[in-house]
Protein backbone atom coordinates (compact mmCIF):
# COMPACT_ATOMS: atom_id res chain seq x y z
CA UNK A 1 0.00 0.00 0.00
CA UNK A 2 2.66 2.68 1.23
CA UNK A 3 4.62 1.39 -1.93
CA UNK A 4 1.85 2.25 -4.52
CA UNK A 5 1.45 5.76 -2.71
CA UNK A 6 5.01 6.41 -2.89
CA UNK A 7 5.26 4.91 -6.54
CA UNK A 8 2.24 7.99 -7.07
CA UNK A 9 4.19 10.43 -5.61
CA UNK A 10 7.26 9.82 -7.14
CA UNK A 11 5.64 9.77 -10.49
CA UNK A 12 4.36 13.16 -10.14
CA UNK A 13 8.09 14.29 -10.76
CA UNK A 14 8.01 13.11 -14.75
CA UNK A 15 4.43 13.82 -15.07
CA UNK A 16 2.19 16.09 -14.60
CA UNK A 17 -0.34 15.88 -11.59
CA UNK A 18 -3.18 16.36 -13.01
CA UNK A 19 -2.50 13.38 -15.43
CA UNK A 20 -2.05 11.22 -12.45
CA UNK A 21 -4.98 12.22 -10.74
CA UNK A 22 -6.84 10.79 -13.69
CA UNK A 23 -4.34 7.56 -13.36
CA UNK A 24 -5.84 7.17 -9.62
CA UNK A 25 -9.74 7.21 -10.88
CA UNK A 26 -8.60 4.86 -14.08
CA UNK A 27 -6.80 2.64 -11.71
CA UNK A 28 -10.11 2.35 -10.12
CA UNK A 29 -11.79 1.10 -12.67
CA UNK A 30 -9.07 -0.89 -14.03
CA UNK A 31 -8.86 -2.73 -10.54
CA UNK A 32 -12.56 -3.82 -10.69
CA UNK A 33 -12.64 -5.12 -13.95
CA UNK A 34 -9.76 -7.07 -12.68
CA UNK A 35 -11.55 -8.77 -10.27
CA UNK A 36 -14.54 -9.64 -12.85
CA UNK A 37 -12.02 -10.61 -15.49
CA UNK A 38 -8.95 -11.75 -13.81
CA UNK A 39 -10.48 -13.20 -11.01
CA UNK A 40 -13.42 -14.60 -11.92
CA UNK A 41 -12.72 -15.35 -15.26
CA UNK A 42 -15.66 -13.74 -16.40
CA UNK A 43 -14.65 -11.40 -19.79
CA UNK A 44 -17.63 -8.18 -19.98
CA UNK A 45 -17.36 -6.23 -22.67
CA UNK A 46 -19.95 -3.65 -20.65
CA UNK A 47 -18.04 -3.02 -17.72
CA UNK A 48 -18.38 0.95 -17.98
CA UNK A 49 -22.06 1.24 -18.15
CA UNK A 50 -21.68 0.83 -14.04
CA UNK A 51 -18.92 3.77 -15.01
CA UNK A 52 -21.13 5.62 -16.66
CA UNK A 53 -23.74 5.12 -14.12
CA UNK A 54 -21.85 6.39 -11.07
CA UNK A 55 -20.68 9.43 -13.16
CA UNK A 56 -24.52 10.36 -14.06
CA UNK A 57 -25.75 10.21 -10.91
CA UNK A 58 -22.72 11.98 -8.98
CA UNK A 59 -23.53 14.79 -11.62
CA UNK A 60 -27.05 14.91 -11.16
CA UNK A 61 -26.91 14.90 -7.37
CA UNK A 62 -24.28 17.81 -7.92
CA UNK A 63 -26.34 19.93 -10.19
CA UNK A 64 -29.99 19.00 -8.83
CA UNK A 65 -29.64 18.30 -5.18
CA UNK A 66 -26.84 20.01 -3.58
CA UNK A 67 -23.01 20.66 -4.85
CA UNK A 68 -21.31 18.03 -2.08
CA UNK A 69 -18.92 15.70 -3.43
CA UNK A 70 -19.80 12.85 -0.67
CA UNK A 71 -23.41 13.09 -1.44
CA UNK A 72 -22.12 12.47 -5.04
CA UNK A 73 -20.53 9.92 -4.22
CA UNK A 74 -23.09 8.26 -2.22
CA UNK A 75 -25.28 8.73 -5.29
CA UNK A 76 -23.45 7.29 -7.51
CA UNK A 77 -22.37 4.00 -5.53
CA UNK A 78 -25.91 3.49 -4.72
CA UNK A 79 -27.50 3.95 -8.36
CA UNK A 80 -24.42 1.72 -10.11
CA UNK A 81 -25.01 -0.99 -7.05
CA UNK A 82 -28.63 -1.41 -7.50
CA UNK A 83 -28.75 -1.44 -11.05
CA UNK A 84 -25.54 -4.23 -11.25
CA UNK A 85 -27.85 -6.11 -8.30
CA UNK A 86 -30.85 -6.27 -10.70
CA UNK A 87 -28.76 -6.60 -13.85
CA UNK A 88 -26.27 -9.29 -12.12
CA UNK A 89 -29.84 -11.63 -11.97
CA UNK A 90 -29.63 -11.69 -15.82
CA UNK A 91 -25.67 -11.37 -16.85
CA UNK A 92 -24.51 -13.99 -14.22
CA UNK A 93 -26.37 -16.74 -15.82
CA UNK A 94 -24.73 -16.22 -18.78
CA UNK A 95 -21.58 -17.93 -19.75
CA UNK A 96 -18.29 -16.94 -22.14
CA UNK A 97 -19.30 -15.05 -25.21
CA UNK A 98 -22.27 -14.35 -24.45
CA UNK A 99 -21.84 -13.10 -20.87
CA UNK A 100 -18.96 -10.65 -22.73
CA UNK A 101 -22.10 -9.95 -25.65
CA UNK A 102 -25.02 -9.05 -23.01
CA UNK A 103 -22.83 -7.00 -20.83
CA UNK A 104 -22.05 -5.05 -23.90
CA UNK A 105 -25.57 -5.15 -25.27
CA UNK A 106 -26.52 -3.56 -21.97
CA UNK A 107 -23.23 -1.14 -21.96
CA UNK A 108 -25.00 0.41 -25.60
CA UNK A 109 -28.58 0.31 -23.98
CA UNK A 110 -26.96 2.96 -21.40
CA UNK A 111 -25.16 4.62 -24.01
CA UNK A 112 -28.09 5.28 -26.35
CA UNK A 113 -29.92 6.14 -23.10
CA UNK A 114 -27.75 9.12 -22.12
CA UNK A 115 -27.11 10.04 -25.80
CA UNK A 116 -30.81 10.52 -26.44
CA UNK A 117 -33.37 8.29 -24.06
CA UNK A 118 -32.44 10.59 -21.00
CA UNK A 119 -31.21 13.30 -22.99
CA UNK A 120 -33.69 15.53 -21.16
CA UNK A 121 -31.48 14.99 -17.76
CA UNK A 122 -28.38 13.76 -19.32
CA UNK A 123 -28.24 17.15 -21.98
CA UNK A 124 -27.12 14.08 -24.37
CA UNK A 125 -24.26 14.73 -26.38
CA UNK A 126 -23.49 17.80 -25.00
CA UNK A 127 -22.89 16.51 -21.88
CA UNK A 128 -23.67 17.77 -18.21
CA UNK A 129 -21.45 20.53 -16.39
CA UNK A 130 -21.03 20.12 -12.61
CA UNK A 131 -19.30 22.18 -9.93
CA UNK A 132 -18.33 21.03 -6.30
CA UNK A 133 -18.38 23.18 -3.03
CA UNK A 134 -15.22 23.34 -1.12
CA UNK A 135 -15.36 21.47 2.43
CA UNK A 136 -12.55 23.01 4.43
CA UNK A 137 -9.50 21.98 2.37
CA UNK A 138 -10.88 19.81 0.34
CA UNK A 139 -11.07 21.74 -2.46
CA UNK A 140 -11.22 19.60 -5.94
CA UNK A 141 -10.36 22.87 -8.24
CA UNK A 142 -6.74 22.83 -6.62
CA UNK A 143 -4.97 19.80 -8.44
CA UNK A 144 -2.71 18.73 -5.33
CA UNK A 145 -5.81 18.07 -3.50
CA UNK A 146 -7.97 16.54 -5.93
CA UNK A 147 -4.96 14.26 -6.51
CA UNK A 148 -4.34 13.51 -2.82
CA UNK A 149 -7.63 12.39 -2.77
CA UNK A 150 -8.23 9.99 -5.62
CA UNK A 151 -4.76 8.71 -4.40
CA UNK A 152 -6.46 7.83 -1.17
CA UNK A 153 -9.59 6.36 -3.08
CA UNK A 154 -7.40 4.24 -4.42
CA UNK A 155 -5.62 2.86 -1.90
CA UNK A 156 -8.91 2.37 -0.02
CA UNK A 157 -9.94 0.34 -3.38
CA UNK A 158 -6.91 -1.62 -3.16
CA UNK A 159 -6.70 -2.15 0.11
CA UNK A 160 -10.36 -3.71 -0.04
CA UNK A 161 -9.85 -5.85 -2.71
CA UNK A 162 -6.58 -7.55 -1.44
CA UNK A 163 -8.84 -8.31 1.70
CA UNK A 164 -11.66 -10.15 -0.50
CA UNK A 165 -8.76 -11.70 -3.03
CA UNK A 166 -6.66 -13.40 -0.24
CA UNK A 167 -9.63 -14.38 1.64
CA UNK A 168 -11.24 -18.07 1.33
CA UNK A 169 -13.71 -15.68 -0.92
CA UNK A 170 -10.84 -15.01 -3.05
CA UNK A 171 -10.03 -18.54 -3.16
CA UNK A 172 -13.73 -19.59 -4.05
CA UNK A 173 -13.98 -17.16 -7.14
CA UNK A 174 -10.40 -18.28 -8.54
CA UNK A 175 -12.01 -21.70 -8.30
CA UNK A 176 -15.10 -20.41 -10.29
CA UNK A 177 -12.61 -19.36 -12.83
CA UNK A 178 -11.29 -22.72 -13.28
CA UNK A 179 -14.09 -25.21 -12.79
CA UNK A 180 -17.67 -23.77 -11.84
CA UNK A 181 -18.86 -26.92 -12.20
CA UNK A 182 -16.57 -28.96 -9.66
CA UNK A 183 -17.28 -25.87 -7.25
CA UNK A 184 -20.93 -26.54 -6.65
CA UNK A 185 -19.57 -30.51 -5.65
CA UNK A 186 -17.64 -28.64 -2.81
CA UNK A 187 -21.72 -26.83 -1.48
CA UNK A 188 -21.35 -23.84 -2.57
CA UNK A 189 -23.80 -21.82 -4.10
CA UNK A 190 -22.04 -20.56 -7.60
CA UNK A 191 -24.67 -18.46 -9.21
CA UNK A 192 -24.72 -16.41 -5.90
CA UNK A 193 -21.24 -16.03 -5.61
CA UNK A 194 -20.87 -14.90 -9.18
CA UNK A 195 -24.03 -12.17 -8.64
CA UNK A 196 -22.13 -10.97 -5.75
CA UNK A 197 -18.51 -10.19 -7.43
CA UNK A 198 -20.52 -8.63 -10.38
CA UNK A 199 -22.03 -6.96 -7.88
CA UNK A 200 -18.27 -5.68 -6.35
CA UNK A 201 -16.60 -5.21 -9.47
CA UNK A 202 -20.04 -2.63 -10.89
CA UNK A 203 -19.94 -1.02 -7.65
CA UNK A 204 -16.63 -0.03 -7.36
CA UNK A 205 -16.63 0.81 -11.05
CA UNK A 206 -19.62 3.30 -10.33
CA UNK A 207 -17.33 4.35 -7.92
CA UNK A 208 -14.64 5.46 -10.26
CA UNK A 209 -17.05 7.37 -12.38
CA UNK A 210 -18.21 9.01 -9.45
CA UNK A 211 -14.75 10.43 -8.88
CA UNK A 212 -14.26 11.02 -12.55
CA UNK A 213 -17.29 13.55 -12.07
CA UNK A 214 -16.18 15.11 -9.31
CA UNK A 215 -12.55 15.84 -10.66
CA UNK A 216 -13.69 16.72 -14.34
CA UNK A 217 -16.72 18.85 -14.03
CA UNK A 218 -18.17 17.43 -16.53
CA UNK A 219 -19.64 14.08 -18.09
CA UNK A 220 -20.50 13.10 -21.52
CA UNK A 221 -21.93 10.11 -22.79
CA UNK A 222 -18.49 9.27 -24.62
CA UNK A 223 -17.01 8.66 -21.38
CA UNK A 224 -19.24 5.53 -21.13
CA UNK A 225 -19.41 4.02 -24.61
CA UNK A 226 -19.13 0.48 -25.64
CA UNK A 227 -15.78 1.21 -27.07
CA UNK A 228 -14.68 2.68 -23.75
CA UNK A 229 -14.31 -1.15 -22.69
CA UNK A 230 -11.53 -1.48 -24.94
CA UNK A 231 -8.94 0.68 -22.82
CA UNK A 232 -10.07 -1.19 -20.02
CA UNK A 233 -8.96 -4.68 -21.20
CA UNK A 234 -6.15 -3.16 -22.93
CA UNK A 235 -4.68 -1.93 -19.12
CA UNK A 236 -5.69 -5.34 -17.55
CA UNK A 237 -3.91 -7.41 -20.03
CA UNK A 238 -0.93 -5.14 -19.97
CA UNK A 239 -0.49 -5.40 -16.38
CA UNK A 240 -1.23 -9.02 -15.93
CA UNK A 241 -5.16 -10.31 -15.29
CA UNK A 242 -5.59 -11.73 -11.80
CA UNK A 243 -3.24 -9.52 -10.09
CA UNK A 244 -4.28 -6.55 -8.35
CA UNK A 245 -0.41 -5.19 -8.63
CA UNK A 246 -0.96 -5.51 -12.36
CA UNK A 247 -4.25 -3.78 -12.89
CA UNK A 248 -2.33 -0.55 -11.40
CA UNK A 249 0.87 -0.90 -13.61
CA UNK A 250 -1.24 -1.82 -16.27
CA UNK A 251 -3.11 1.15 -15.71
CA UNK A 252 -0.91 3.80 -15.49
CA UNK A 253 1.68 2.54 -18.74
CA UNK A 254 -1.57 2.60 -21.06
CA UNK A 255 -2.63 6.00 -19.39
CA UNK A 256 0.77 7.16 -19.99
CA UNK A 257 1.02 5.95 -23.55
CA UNK A 258 -1.93 6.81 -24.64
CA UNK A 259 -1.10 10.42 -23.71
CA UNK A 260 2.12 10.33 -24.82
CA UNK A 261 1.06 9.13 -28.03
CA UNK A 262 -1.98 11.27 -28.35
CA UNK A 263 0.23 14.43 -28.19
CA UNK A 264 3.07 13.16 -30.71
CA UNK A 265 1.40 10.68 -33.16
CA UNK A 266 -1.60 11.43 -35.21
CA UNK A 267 -3.90 8.28 -35.41
CA UNK A 268 -1.75 6.29 -32.66
CA UNK A 269 -4.50 3.72 -32.43
CA UNK A 270 -2.56 1.75 -34.56
CA UNK A 271 0.16 1.15 -32.28
CA UNK A 272 -2.40 -0.12 -29.61
CA UNK A 273 -3.13 -3.03 -32.11
CA UNK A 274 0.64 -3.72 -32.77
CA UNK A 275 0.98 -3.67 -28.86
CA UNK A 276 -1.90 -5.74 -28.37
CA UNK A 277 -0.81 -8.69 -30.83
CA UNK A 278 2.66 -8.05 -28.57
CA UNK A 279 0.73 -9.05 -25.75
CA UNK A 280 -1.24 -11.81 -27.02
CA UNK A 281 1.96 -13.66 -28.45
CA UNK A 282 4.55 -13.19 -26.31
CA UNK A 283 3.72 -12.08 -23.06
CA UNK A 284 0.23 -13.66 -22.22
CA UNK A 285 -0.12 -12.87 -18.46
CA UNK A 286 1.34 -9.20 -19.07
CA UNK A 287 3.65 -7.34 -17.23
CA UNK A 288 3.50 -8.73 -13.86
CA UNK A 289 3.09 -11.76 -14.84
CA UNK A 290 6.17 -11.77 -16.93
CA UNK A 291 8.05 -10.65 -13.56
CA UNK A 292 6.70 -13.68 -11.59
CA UNK A 293 7.64 -16.22 -14.29
CA UNK A 294 11.26 -14.28 -14.59
CA UNK A 295 11.39 -14.29 -10.37
CA UNK A 296 10.47 -17.69 -9.93
CA UNK A 297 12.85 -19.36 -12.93
CA UNK A 298 15.40 -17.28 -10.77
CA UNK A 299 14.72 -18.88 -7.37
CA UNK A 300 14.06 -22.48 -9.40
CA UNK A 301 17.66 -22.21 -10.55
CA UNK A 302 18.73 -21.70 -6.61
CA UNK A 303 16.98 -24.59 -5.89
CA UNK A 304 14.05 -22.71 -3.30
CA UNK A 305 10.78 -24.40 -2.98
CA UNK A 306 7.74 -23.42 -4.51
CA UNK A 307 5.86 -21.81 -1.54
CA UNK A 308 6.87 -22.00 2.08
CA UNK A 309 4.32 -22.95 4.81
CA UNK A 310 4.12 -21.31 8.21
CA UNK B 1 -29.80 -43.88 3.12
CA UNK B 2 -30.18 -42.81 -1.31
CA UNK B 3 -32.76 -44.50 -3.41
CA UNK B 4 -33.50 -43.85 -7.16
CA UNK B 5 -37.26 -45.00 -8.17
CA UNK B 6 -37.94 -45.36 -12.07
CA UNK B 7 -34.31 -43.44 -13.04
CA UNK B 8 -34.56 -42.29 -16.43
CA UNK B 9 -31.93 -40.32 -18.47
CA UNK B 10 -32.71 -40.00 -22.21
CA UNK B 11 -29.84 -37.88 -24.20
CA UNK B 12 -32.27 -37.26 -27.86
CA UNK B 13 -33.18 -40.73 -28.77
CA UNK B 14 -30.56 -42.67 -26.78
CA UNK B 15 -31.27 -44.09 -23.53
CA UNK B 16 -28.24 -43.85 -21.27
CA UNK B 17 -29.99 -45.52 -18.30
CA UNK B 18 -32.95 -46.81 -18.24
CA UNK B 19 -35.98 -47.01 -15.22
CA UNK B 20 -33.22 -47.97 -12.60
CA UNK B 21 -34.17 -48.58 -8.84
CA UNK B 22 -31.39 -49.09 -6.66
CA UNK B 23 -31.01 -48.77 -3.01
CA UNK B 24 -27.97 -47.86 -1.03
CA UNK B 25 -27.65 -49.07 2.56
CA UNK B 26 -26.49 -46.94 5.72
CA UNK B 27 -23.28 -47.95 6.69
CA UNK B 28 -22.76 -50.37 3.62
CA UNK B 29 -20.19 -50.17 0.62
CA UNK B 30 -21.55 -51.17 -2.61
CA UNK B 31 -19.59 -51.86 -5.74
CA UNK B 32 -21.28 -50.73 -9.07
CA UNK B 33 -19.88 -52.66 -12.32
CA UNK B 34 -20.30 -52.73 -16.19
CA UNK B 35 -19.47 -52.16 -19.82
CA UNK B 36 -18.08 -48.76 -21.02
CA UNK B 37 -21.44 -46.61 -21.77
CA UNK B 38 -23.60 -49.30 -19.58
CA UNK B 39 -24.59 -45.72 -18.16
CA UNK B 40 -22.57 -45.76 -14.45
CA UNK B 41 -21.47 -42.12 -14.57
CA UNK B 42 -25.10 -40.68 -15.65
CA UNK B 43 -26.38 -42.74 -12.79
CA UNK B 44 -23.48 -41.58 -10.84
CA UNK B 45 -24.56 -37.51 -12.14
CA UNK B 46 -28.08 -37.98 -11.70
CA UNK B 47 -27.93 -38.57 -8.06
CA UNK B 48 -25.23 -36.10 -7.72
CA UNK B 49 -27.50 -33.42 -9.34
CA UNK B 50 -25.17 -32.90 -12.25
CA UNK B 51 -27.56 -34.32 -14.78
CA UNK B 52 -31.90 -34.09 -13.97
CA UNK B 53 -33.24 -36.94 -14.45
CA UNK B 54 -35.58 -37.43 -17.55
CA UNK B 55 -37.87 -39.51 -15.23
CA UNK B 56 -37.92 -40.97 -12.06
CA UNK B 57 -37.05 -40.09 -8.23
CA UNK B 58 -34.00 -39.76 -5.91
CA UNK B 59 -34.46 -39.67 -2.28
CA UNK B 60 -31.57 -38.95 0.05
CA UNK B 61 -31.95 -39.93 3.89
CA UNK B 62 -35.81 -39.92 3.86
CA UNK B 63 -36.01 -36.53 1.59
CA UNK B 64 -37.09 -36.00 -2.27
CA UNK B 65 -34.04 -34.41 -3.81
CA UNK B 66 -34.53 -35.16 -7.57
CA UNK B 67 -34.86 -31.26 -7.81
CA UNK B 68 -32.49 -30.21 -5.42
CA UNK B 69 -29.33 -28.52 -6.90
CA UNK B 70 -25.68 -30.48 -6.33
CA UNK B 71 -24.33 -28.14 -3.79
CA UNK B 72 -27.71 -28.74 -1.47
CA UNK B 73 -27.33 -32.32 -1.52
CA UNK B 74 -23.54 -31.52 -0.37
CA UNK B 75 -25.12 -29.74 2.15
CA UNK B 76 -26.73 -32.43 2.77
CA UNK B 77 -23.63 -34.98 3.51
CA UNK B 78 -23.15 -36.15 -0.21
CA UNK B 79 -20.27 -36.13 -1.81
CA UNK B 80 -18.32 -37.21 -4.82
CA UNK B 81 -15.15 -37.54 -7.06
CA UNK B 82 -14.79 -37.73 -10.59
CA UNK B 83 -13.50 -40.31 -13.32
CA UNK B 84 -11.13 -38.61 -14.35
CA UNK B 85 -9.19 -36.21 -11.61
CA UNK B 86 -10.76 -32.73 -10.83
CA UNK B 87 -9.15 -30.73 -8.95
CA UNK B 88 -7.58 -26.56 -9.04
CA UNK B 89 -4.71 -26.96 -10.99
CA UNK B 90 -4.08 -23.17 -10.96
CA UNK B 91 -3.77 -23.26 -7.00
CA UNK B 92 -1.36 -24.51 -4.87
CA UNK B 93 -2.30 -27.96 -2.92
CA UNK B 94 -3.60 -26.27 0.60
CA UNK B 95 -5.65 -23.75 -1.65
CA UNK B 96 -7.37 -26.88 -2.69
CA UNK B 97 -8.94 -27.41 0.57
CA UNK B 98 -9.50 -23.88 2.07
CA UNK B 99 -13.22 -24.30 0.16
CA UNK B 100 -14.02 -27.49 1.27
CA UNK B 101 -12.47 -27.45 5.23
CA UNK B 102 -14.38 -24.01 6.02
CA UNK B 103 -17.81 -24.71 5.49
CA UNK B 104 -18.24 -21.48 4.68
CA UNK B 105 -21.25 -22.15 3.40
CA UNK B 106 -22.76 -22.34 6.73
CA UNK B 107 -24.27 -18.61 7.45
CA UNK B 108 -23.51 -16.92 10.09
CA UNK B 109 -20.20 -15.94 12.30
CA UNK B 110 -18.09 -17.40 9.21
CA UNK B 111 -19.24 -14.86 6.81
CA UNK B 112 -16.57 -11.89 8.16
CA UNK B 113 -13.51 -14.56 7.95
CA UNK B 114 -14.99 -16.14 4.62
CA UNK B 115 -14.58 -12.44 2.84
CA UNK B 116 -12.49 -10.42 4.58
CA UNK B 117 -9.69 -12.76 6.79
CA UNK B 118 -6.87 -14.33 5.16
CA UNK B 119 -6.91 -17.67 3.59
CA UNK B 120 -3.70 -17.85 5.54
CA UNK B 121 -4.98 -17.75 8.18
CA UNK B 122 -3.61 -20.15 11.50
CA UNK B 123 -7.11 -21.89 11.62
CA UNK B 124 -7.45 -22.76 8.22
CA UNK B 125 -4.18 -23.69 7.62
CA UNK B 126 -4.37 -26.37 10.15
CA UNK B 127 -7.81 -27.43 8.66
CA UNK B 128 -5.79 -27.57 5.31
CA UNK B 129 -2.79 -29.38 6.99
CA UNK B 130 -5.45 -31.83 8.65
CA UNK B 131 -7.09 -32.80 5.38
CA UNK B 132 -4.11 -33.67 3.89
CA UNK B 133 -2.91 -35.33 6.80
CA UNK B 134 -4.89 -38.15 6.16
CA UNK B 135 -4.18 -38.88 2.61
CA UNK B 136 -0.70 -38.62 2.94
CA UNK B 137 -0.30 -35.32 1.37
CA UNK B 138 0.43 -33.42 4.25
CA UNK B 139 4.35 -32.61 2.78
CA UNK B 140 3.32 -31.66 -0.63
CA UNK B 141 0.76 -28.72 0.99
CA UNK B 142 2.61 -25.93 -0.64
CA UNK B 143 3.36 -27.33 -4.22
CA UNK B 144 1.14 -26.46 -7.22
CA UNK B 145 -1.13 -29.01 -8.14
CA UNK B 146 -0.62 -28.91 -11.57
CA UNK B 147 3.13 -30.72 -10.29
CA UNK B 148 1.34 -33.29 -8.49
CA UNK B 149 1.70 -36.76 -10.19
CA UNK B 150 -1.90 -38.58 -11.03
CA UNK B 151 -2.07 -40.82 -8.14
CA UNK B 152 -1.63 -37.61 -5.86
CA UNK B 153 -3.96 -36.08 -7.28
CA UNK B 154 -6.60 -38.67 -7.10
CA UNK B 155 -6.00 -38.49 -3.20
CA UNK B 156 -6.13 -34.85 -3.20
CA UNK B 157 -9.31 -35.75 -4.79
CA UNK B 158 -10.54 -37.74 -1.91
CA UNK B 159 -9.38 -35.10 1.03
CA UNK B 160 -11.66 -32.61 -0.99
CA UNK B 161 -14.49 -35.30 -0.56
CA UNK B 162 -13.51 -36.21 2.84
CA UNK B 163 -13.12 -32.95 4.42
CA UNK B 164 -16.87 -32.37 3.72
CA UNK B 165 -17.40 -35.05 6.30
CA UNK B 166 -19.83 -36.71 3.77
CA UNK B 167 -22.57 -39.27 5.15
CA UNK B 168 -21.98 -40.88 1.74
CA UNK B 169 -19.37 -40.59 -0.86
CA UNK B 170 -19.77 -42.00 -4.12
CA UNK B 171 -15.81 -42.10 -6.10
CA UNK B 172 -16.27 -42.49 -10.00
CA UNK B 173 -13.33 -44.89 -10.73
CA UNK B 174 -11.46 -44.47 -8.03
CA UNK B 175 -8.37 -46.74 -9.20
CA UNK B 176 -8.22 -45.58 -12.91
CA UNK B 177 -4.74 -44.74 -13.94
CA UNK B 178 -3.28 -45.77 -10.84
CA UNK B 179 0.04 -47.76 -9.97
CA UNK B 180 -0.21 -50.91 -8.15
CA UNK B 181 1.26 -48.82 -5.59
CA UNK B 182 -1.20 -46.27 -5.34
CA UNK B 183 -3.97 -48.81 -6.03
CA UNK B 184 -2.64 -50.43 -2.57
CA UNK B 185 -3.06 -46.58 -0.56
CA UNK B 186 -6.42 -45.83 -2.28
CA UNK B 187 -8.15 -49.50 -0.85
CA UNK B 188 -6.35 -48.72 2.52
CA UNK B 189 -8.03 -45.58 2.71
CA UNK B 190 -11.34 -46.82 1.58
CA UNK B 191 -11.20 -49.53 4.24
CA UNK B 192 -11.14 -46.30 6.55
CA UNK B 193 -13.19 -44.23 5.42
CA UNK B 194 -16.03 -46.75 5.69
CA UNK B 195 -16.05 -47.13 9.36
CA UNK B 196 -17.99 -43.37 9.61
CA UNK B 197 -19.44 -43.21 6.02
CA UNK B 198 -21.32 -45.36 3.13
CA UNK B 199 -19.78 -45.58 0.21
CA UNK B 200 -20.54 -46.27 -3.20
CA UNK B 201 -17.97 -47.12 -6.15
CA UNK B 202 -18.29 -47.33 -9.47
CA UNK B 203 -15.27 -49.60 -10.52
CA UNK B 204 -13.84 -51.99 -13.12
CA UNK B 205 -10.90 -53.55 -11.14
CA UNK B 206 -13.44 -55.06 -9.13
CA UNK B 207 -10.85 -57.69 -7.65
CA UNK B 208 -9.15 -54.90 -5.96
CA UNK B 209 -12.78 -53.94 -3.77
CA UNK B 210 -14.23 -57.08 -3.30
CA UNK B 211 -12.98 -57.17 0.24
CA UNK B 212 -14.34 -54.15 1.01
CA UNK B 213 -17.86 -54.33 -0.75
CA UNK B 214 -21.34 -55.55 0.84
CA UNK B 215 -23.14 -55.31 -2.51
CA UNK B 216 -22.53 -54.91 -5.98
CA UNK B 217 -24.64 -53.65 -9.05
CA UNK B 218 -24.51 -54.38 -12.53
CA UNK B 219 -25.38 -52.12 -15.11
CA UNK B 220 -25.79 -52.90 -18.84
CA UNK B 221 -27.18 -50.80 -21.54
CA UNK B 222 -28.03 -48.15 -18.87
CA UNK B 223 -30.48 -51.13 -17.58
CA UNK B 224 -29.81 -52.56 -14.10
CA UNK B 225 -29.43 -56.64 -14.71
CA UNK B 226 -28.37 -57.84 -11.70
CA UNK B 227 -27.77 -57.22 -7.78
CA UNK B 228 -26.95 -58.37 -4.38
CA UNK B 229 -23.77 -59.79 -2.69
CA UNK B 230 -20.97 -59.15 -4.82
CA UNK B 231 -19.62 -63.07 -4.80
CA UNK B 232 -23.26 -64.50 -6.04
CA UNK B 233 -23.41 -61.30 -8.44
CA UNK B 234 -20.07 -62.29 -10.56
CA UNK B 235 -21.19 -65.90 -10.74
CA UNK B 236 -24.41 -64.98 -12.35
CA UNK B 237 -24.88 -66.18 -16.13
CA UNK B 238 -26.43 -63.09 -16.82
CA UNK B 239 -23.55 -60.80 -15.60
CA UNK B 240 -20.92 -63.30 -17.42
CA UNK B 241 -23.16 -63.01 -20.45
CA UNK B 242 -22.54 -59.27 -20.45
CA UNK B 243 -19.16 -59.35 -20.04
CA UNK B 244 -17.65 -62.40 -21.47
CA UNK B 245 -20.01 -62.98 -24.05
CA UNK B 246 -19.54 -59.73 -26.08
CA UNK B 247 -15.77 -60.04 -25.45
CA UNK B 248 -16.25 -63.48 -27.45
CA UNK B 249 -18.31 -61.96 -29.97
CA UNK B 250 -15.42 -58.95 -30.14
CA UNK B 251 -13.19 -61.72 -30.79
CA UNK B 252 -14.76 -62.99 -33.89
CA UNK B 253 -15.92 -59.67 -35.01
Amino acid sequence: MALIAVAFLLLTVVMPMHWLTDFAVFCILVLSFDLLYGYMGRLSFGHVLYYGVGMYAASLALVHLAPNPFLAIGAGIFASAVLSSALGFIVVRTEGATFALVNLALNQIGFWLAMSGLQAYTRGEDGLSSSVRAIGFLDFYKVPVAFGFMLVCLLLVFGLLRMLTRSPFGILIRSIKENEERVKFLGYDTLRYKWLTFVIAATLAGFAGTLHALVKGFVAPGDMGPLENARVIFAVLIGGAGNLYGALVGGVVFETMINLLATNIPRWEMFLGIMLLVLVFWFRRGITGYIADLARKFSRSRGKPAERLP
Amino acid sequence: MISAQGLTKRFGSQTAVDQVNLKFVEGQASGIIGPNGSGKSTLFNMLTGHLPPSVGKIEFGGLDITALPPHERVGMGMARTFQLVSVFDSMTVWENLVLSTGRFADRGSGHRQFFFGPARSKTILENCLGALERVGLQDKAGARTSELSYGDKRMLEIGIALSLKPKLLLLDEPLAGLSDHEIGDVVDLLHEMKQNCTLVIIEHKISKIMDLIERLSVLNDGVLICEGDPEAVLNDPGVRECYWGKQVSNAKG
